[in-house]
């Protein structure tokens, strides 16, 4: 028989989707003008909108994923019962065949996770470095007393910039030591753009740190898209797989946590997976107050259900691949619409510095918010500013702004729920709105909170 | 077997058929020796494939409805304005009646940040008996939880019809001893779990009412079984025979100035809870501590399905015929205990039996155990799985460290809703009816493990002595 020799095509530059869709959701859309109302009555704040009122909700990746078939037949068989359930018991092998650590313990949510991470092992007056502690994490550091100090390489490395900067944190322990009870390693790095983390830096964090005798945490809420990074551009791991490889990141942990809303396709859920028998038993003995018994740490047996299969599917590399590139597919499309966007490209997210795609307004006129603003306003896209609204602060003393150090506008991705129509659409009339960025107000704050004032904030448009 | 006479009329019938089932399985008592030995002979350890009937709790162990699933597939995951908030919002407004919501991962979610927001160090919190993670949160906020119950409450074998009353001369010598500046909250449950599910009459309720409000103190409802209650007040208290369950609960959420509640029992769940409160500066303080604890103050840790179950629960929950069935149910199962002399807390409470372990073992001192010996030894000769609620889960005086001994030394058999079938509610019954007559055999237990909070979930236990726990 003669075989036909297959006709070599060129790469496609369509995005393809490694899934059909099974359950869709309505989309609203609404005219100009109703946006204009909406969010005029959210005090011009996105958080305060209502979903029903948004077409494309691009405000985060967590807990916002389109959960699969498999995932969802395993909802209907999850184990509700209140102690020692099988859908724990599923859950605890898959966690334990990934992270390889004996001692798993589920949560309502990665915050969770954390706290109870923190509030066992740090003590007030401790430092604990990161390559840069995610909001929560710091947050939850804070609240026990001690300080999150960020260390992420500064000459990056332009494959892995989130990279932590190993010689800043020789510089700590050697004269600091004592103080850091452990160090945390985010992958990807969230807040510094869903960037990667390579496989050599952990493991050298690891041998630094084995020298001091101190623990390696690893935050795991994007693993699978920090391994397939890893993958593609790590010298020796072309031929490993994305499971080999979080296998092998993980190895050189001695815990893990992880908010389940990203890497495991989960709407809610969290966990810690652990080395230390002791610290798994004050752990296990606190979480009863606040997250719930730790067969099933405030979630849902068939929460636990549907995170065991999603840790799975994560690992998929072609779901990885269109992951990945649909990012950068959509961050290029911004890019040649104008826009000035952080570059590489992150595993979940696509930022817009908006400080300079809108350089009329200084950072007391919040230019990410008057981005947000208006691209919610002309397209009906939700996204969140990572600026001064997030991360300034008023001086104490004279009440005046104290700006934050980048003004962004993050527009994160969820998890196979969008596809390239809509990102094709979203790109098409963000080049039609390119043009009047120049002419965008200025916003000032009439009402916050004390703490994590964007979530609730009150805003008004400057008027020329 | 000595329920020989005819069998009680049956009060109830499921108002619903089964759409989906699950299979359980049944066991060999050599298997259920390992399991138990395994579990350190805490029921809390068992896993739930080897039990066969499980009755530990009723709390997030219910079938929800298939409008429910249907709800669960309307789930709007957004961070931020998710539709299943306002909907939940909505109907906690009208059947609760509190306009500020805050929606929790649990219960306990609530009780943490109403603990936070309104008790200071050296604050006394009265309430109409403890309840576990309320005392606890209560306590790490600063505050001493004070028992204002009525006595009866504290007698397995009184009759009394509200044994969750509040005794109004205990709160007032407390208020006078106290002063009402350092009581932030009147601690209210509805129904009262730790004495064995008993209602609080609404008459009780709004004296407590106009006393709190002469003395300037809030009351903070614990809503978690509420309708239940208000299904004994419809049919106990005069006055209230011709009024609705959605109308009593109403009455009683309007003597509160907010709730904490926990969806995980009433309004049929398997996940989720709410603070509920009347006050725009509590409600402005709790949804700025949610964010740190549970999750944005739109989905507060929960997935938006779970908000949108837990709100068509709300309306499933006051239904007369699902609310006469619940309890009818549970009322079946302590008549033929109660025929049979099995000793058990009356009136029979709204989600449990509780079985009186004191009487059933006379010959074991409260320091050998005797509830959670009794649950050890159901277990093993049944399958049936129930919980301790005695001096395990009374825990340990903060300030001597000794054991607290309560006067109640009870083993809870927790009806999670829409679950089990009468046929089971039989076997689980005439399980304990044969133990009774072999009760002589059950030896206590000494405690080997023995964790710091909330004792009783994970500690661990030897027997004492072995001929229950070696027959097979």
């Amino acid at each position: 028989m003669n075989r036909t020799p297959g006709i070599e095509l060129p790469p496609a530059k369509v995005v393809i989707e490694p899934f059909r869709i099974k359950t869709v959701e309505p989309i609203p859309l609404l005219s100009p003008g109703e946006r204009a109302t909406r969010i005029e009555r959210a005090h011009y704040n996105l958080f305060r909108l209502d979903a029903e009122h948004v077409t494309f909700d691009l405000l985060t990746d967590s807990g916002t994923a389109a959960m699969s078939a498999n995932q969802w037949a395993g909802m209907m068989a999850g184990d509700e019962s209140y102690a020692g359930a099988r859908s724990f018991r599923r859950f605890e092998r898959v966690v334990q065949e990934l992270t390889g650590k004996p001692h798993v313990i589920p949560t309502h949510q990665g915050r969770s996770a954390e706290a109870l991470l923190m509030k066992a092992l740090v003590r007030p007056g401790q430092i604990v470095p990161g390559n840069t502690h995610f909001d929560t994490t710091r947050a939850n550091i804070e609240s026990v007393g001690a300080t999150a100090l960020d260390q992420q390489q500064a000459e990056a490395d332009p494959h892995f910039p989130g990279n932590l900067d190993l010689a800043a944190l020789e510089q700590t322990l050697e004269t600091e030591a004592a103080r850091v009870p452990l160090v945390i390693l985010t992958i990807t790095n969230n807040s510094a753009g869903g960037l990667p983390v390579s496989a050599a830096n952990i493991r050298q964090t690891k041998a630094l740190l084995k020298a001091y005798g101190i623990p390696l945490f690893i935050d795991a809420a994007r693993f699978a898209e920090n391994a397939y990074f890893i993958k593609q551009r790590e010298h020796g791991y072309r031929n490993r797989t994305v499971e080999q490889i979080a296998q092998e990141i993980f190895e050189q942990a001695d815990g893990v946590l992880m908010s389940a809303k990203k890497d495991a396709f989960g709407n809610i859920g969290g966990f810690l997976a652990l080395s230390d028998e002791a610290l798994t038993e004050s752990i296990r003995t606190q979480m009863v107050v606040t997250e719930g018994f730790p067969t099933y740490g405030g979630l849902a047996g068939r929460d636990l259900e549907a995170l065991a299969i999603g840790l799975k599917e994560i690992l998929d590399e072609s779901y990885l691949a269109y992951r990945v590139r649909s990012v950068e597919y959509f961050g290029q499309g911004i890019e040649q619409a104008g826009y000035p966007v952080l570059k590489p490209f992150g595993g979940h997210a696509v930022y817009i510095d908006a400080g300079r795609a809108l350089p009329h307004l200084d950072a007391g006129q919040f230019p990410g918010q008057a981005l947000a603003v208006a691209l919610y306003q002309s397209i009906g896209m939700r996204t969140v500013e990572i600026g001064s609204v997030m991360f300034g602060r008023q001086d104490t003393a004279t009440g005046r702004e104290i700006p934050a150090r980048h003004e962004l506008l993050r527009l994160a991705m969820p998890r196979r729920v969008y596809t390239q129509s809509h990102i094709d659409y979203m790109v098409e009339m963000m080049a039609h709105l390119r043009p009047h960025l120049a002419s965008l107000p200025g916003y000032r704050l009439t009402y916050q909170a004390k703490v994590l004032r964007h979530f609730t904030a009150k805003f008004r448009p400057f008027t020329s | 077997m000595s329920v020989t006479d005819e069998p009680p009329r049956r009060s109830w019938a499921e108002p619903f058929k089964i759409k989906m089932v699950e299979p359980i399985r049944t066991t060999t008592c050599r298997e259920r020796q390992s399991a138990l030995r395994e579990a350190g002979y805490n029921t809390f350890l068992l896993r739930s494939e080897d039990v066969y009937i499980d009755l530990l709790t009723d709390s997030g162990t219910n079938a929800m409805s298939d409008y429910q699933w249907a709800g669960m597939m309307l789930g709007d995951e957004a961070y931020a304005g998710s539709r299943n908030f306002y909907h939940l919002e909505q109907a906690v407004q009208e059947y609760y009646g509190f306009p500020y919501v805050v929606p929790t991962h649990q219960g306990r979610g609530a009780e943490h940040l109403i603990s936070k927001v309104l008790i200071r160090p050296g604050d006394v919190i009265p309430g109409n008996m403890y309840f576990t993670t309320t005392r606890l949160h209560q306590e790490l906020a600063g505050g001493t939880f004070a028992d204002v119950i009525i006595d009866e409450a504290h007698d397995a074998a009184s009759e009394h019809p509200f044994k969750g009353n509040v005794d109004l001369e205990k709160l007032d010598a407390l208020v006078r001893r106290v002063g009402a500046d350092r009581i932030p909250y009147v601690s209210v449950a509805a129904t009262v779990n730790m004495a064995g599910g008993q209602p609080i009459a609404l008459e009780n309720l709004r004296q407590v009412r106009a006393y709190c409000r002469k003395h300037g103190i809030r009351i903070i409802l614990d809503a978690t079984r509420a309708v239940e209650n208000a299904w004994f007040i419809q049919q106990r208290e005069p006055g209230w025979r011709e009024q609705s369950i959605a109308t009593i609960l109403h009455e009683i959420c309007a003597c509160a100035d907010g709730c904490t509640m926990s969806g995980k029992k009433d309004l049929m769940v398997n996940i989720g809870g709410f603070l509920a409160v009347n006050d725009a500066e509590v409600f402005e303080e709790a949804r700025n501590l949610v964010v740190i604890f549970e999750g944005l103050h739109t989905y507060g840790g929960l997935a938006g399905r779970d908000m949108e179950a837990m709100a068509r629960g709300i309306g499933e929950a006051v239904q007369e015929d699902h609310i006469r069935a619940r309890i009818g149910q549970v009322e079946y199962v302590g008549e033929k205990l109660r025929r049979a002399g099995v000793p058990i807390v009356v009136p029979v409470g709204g989600h449990a039996i509780f079985i009186d372990a004191r009487r059933f073992l006379p010959h074991l001192s409260q320091d050998q155990f005797p509830a959670q010996a009794l649950a050890a030894a159901l277990y093993l000769e049944s399958g049936v799985r129930a919980m301790e609620r005695g001096i395990v889960s009374a825990g340990r005086d903060p300030a001597s460290g000794d054991h607290r001994y309560p006067k109640l030394e009870l083993i809870r058999l927790t009806f999670p809703r829409r679950v089990y079938t009468q046929a089971h509610c039989d076997v689980a019954a005439e399980a304990i009816c044969t133990l009774y007559e072999e009760r002589e055999r059950i030896h206590g237990l000494k405690m080997v493990y023995e964790p710091k909070y909330l004792r009783f979930f994970q500690a661990r236990f030897e027997p004492l002595g072995d001929s229950v726990y070696e027959k097979a």
